[in-house]
């Protein structure tokens, strides 16, 4: 009879986090009265790149700028929203199975992908860098790159950016396993957001990592939804109500210390041109 | 399907071709038999009236069947570096299959090796074999037919198994398949192309498999 009383503990946990995954924090109790009627909010993201998409240490709830704004634009629109937690390289091909909706993920607009995709308006502005060993002194720009080995998704803009430098690509997952081949020499240079790479040098006290050099001009990051998807406008208009308010800014504070979220875009398109890349 | 996806299915089986002609097939291949070699020896250990022998070959079988191949790809290449060991990754891949292939294989050939009747052995002992010869020639052949379809059925999924290598750098079918889709956006078809050549090896190794069971048969008494 005792080894059933210890049961009780870890069964009633259970119910607890299944109960907790029901719902997100700032999405509301499922009764609240707008969203009743309207379908969840399927987003897309990886859970794996701090500081825009990972896990918290300590509750381990999805969190992150992303995951944030993404939260809160859905608040506006009075829909709950409901994560799918894919790896980068597969997640393009969700968003066209629709398996989700939306891809919160830091997409960066590109041509190759507004000719495919559609974005809101962005809620990003970064610049790409160069990651070195902190003993590497032979990169310091892109012009560098010529016949080095760099770890990147394969599908990911800065994969491109180091093949155009001239660069030959390591396909990984994603910025972690990026970070692990470079300190085990298996690779010489990975490419990423400043952004993240800044903040992964501050959570981790990394030392064996430097920041080498920029590459690329600004980029813009924005969410991406299928050619078809009526939500890029409603999108917009959440977007330019949250700046307003300033939600946006607030947001970007608690992650960056700035904001990040880029200027207020006077583009009533849902496809802002593309900086060139 | 219009004429860009018919364009670049065409466009892409070269590459993907490449990719398992370089990538997959050899992979398997010499997973395989390393595996095997392994496999033997394991199943041997297994049988071995000395408990620590047998205990050692349990404790390997349990391990690999008891984790996910997946895992244990990623332990060999982003774990081992951290306690010295730096493996490539093609070297990495093979390792991971071979141990799989081993524990895997090592059972079917312990079951194949019991199923010979004792009758057999019996009788190698009284034309003067020892142990090793009568296992050589009387038991090994015998075992060997009742082991081919399950053996085969391992090989067969080796060959889908080693796209999970395509997660620790190594440039076989399915990667080769991400990497052109990775421009183009193509996902569906490309893996669809990936699937199709996969589905062929198969096809092939199937009716390898029919043909070399039928030759064995004519070594069985019946």
């Amino acid at each position: 009879m005792t080894s059933k009383r210890f049961l009780i503990a870890p069964v009633a946990a259970l119910m607890v986090l299944g109960l907790a995954a029901c719902g997100s924090d700032s999405g509301g109790s499922s009764g609240s009265g707008s969203s009743e009627n309207k379908e969840p909010l399927k987003v897309a993201t990886e859970g794996t790149y701090a500081p825009f998409t990972f896990h918290d240490e300590k509750t381990n709830e999805l969190t992150g700028y992303d995951v944030e704004v993404v939260e809160a634009v859905a608040e506006k629109l009075g829909r709950e929203v409901e994560f799918s937690e894919t790896t980068w390289d597969s997640i393009f091909a969700g968003l066209e199975a629709k398996r989700y909706d939306v891809i919160a993920n830091q997409v960066s607009i590109t041509d190759e992908r507004t000719a495919k995709y559609s974005f809101s308006q962005p809620y990003t502005v970064s610049s790409g860098v160069i990651v070195t060993r902190a003993d590497d002194t032979s990169v310091t720009s892109a012009a560098d790159l010529k016949g080095k080995t760099s770890a990147q998704s394969s599908t990911s803009s800065f994969g491109e950016a180091a093949t155009e430098a001239g660069a030959k690509v390591e396909a990984v997952e994603g910025f972690t396993q990026a970070v692990a081949l470079l300190k085990q020499k298996r690779v010489d240079v990975t490419i990423n957001d400043s952004l993240a790479v800044l903040d992964y040098q501050k959570t981790s006290g990394d030392q064996d990592v430097k920041i080498a050099g920029t590459i690329g001009e600004e980029t813009q990051q924005a969410f991406a939804f299928r050619k078809d998807s009526d939500l890029p406008a409603e999108f917009d208009t959440a977007l330019d109500e949250l700046r307003a308010d300033g939600t946006l800014a607030e947001i970007a504070e608690k992650y960056f210390g700035e904001d990040v979220s880029g200027g207020t875009t006077d583009e009533e398109t849902s496809t802002p041109s593309p900086s060139e890349s | 399907m219009d004429d860009s996806t018919v364009e670049l299915i065409r466009d892409s089986l070269g590459p993907l071709l490449s990719g398992m002609v370089k990538g997959t097939v050899p992979l398997t291949a010499v997973s395989f038999v390393l595996g095997l070699v392994v496999a033997l020896v394991v199943a041997l250990m297994r049988l071995s009236p000395l408990w620590p022998v047998s205990a050692i070959a349990r404790f390997y079988v349990s391990v690999i069947r008891g984790t996910p191949l997946l895992v244990q790809l990623f332990i060999i290449f982003y774990g081992l570096p951290s306690l010295g060991a730096t493996i490539d990754p093609w070297p990495s891949a093979c390792l991971a299959f071979t141990l799989n292939v081993g524990g895997y294989a090592s059972e079917i050939i312990r079951a194949a090796i019991v199923s010979v009747p004792r009758g057999q052995w019996e009788a190698a002992q009284t034309v003067g074999m020892n142990h090793p010869t009568a296992l050589r020639r009387i038991i090994l052949p015998q075992a060997t037919r009742v082991a081919v379809p399950p053996l085969s059925n391992t090989l067969i999924s080796l060959v889908k198994d080693t796209s999970l290598a395509s997660s620790i750098l190594v440039t076989e079918t399915f990667r080769k398949a991400q990497e052109l889709a990775a421009p183009t956006y193509e996902f569906f078809t490309l893996y669809m192309v990936a699937a199709a050549y996969y589905w062929v090896v198969c096809l092939v190794l199937s009716f390898a498999q029919t043909r070399f069971e039928s030759r064995l048969d004519r070594y069985v008494a019946s």
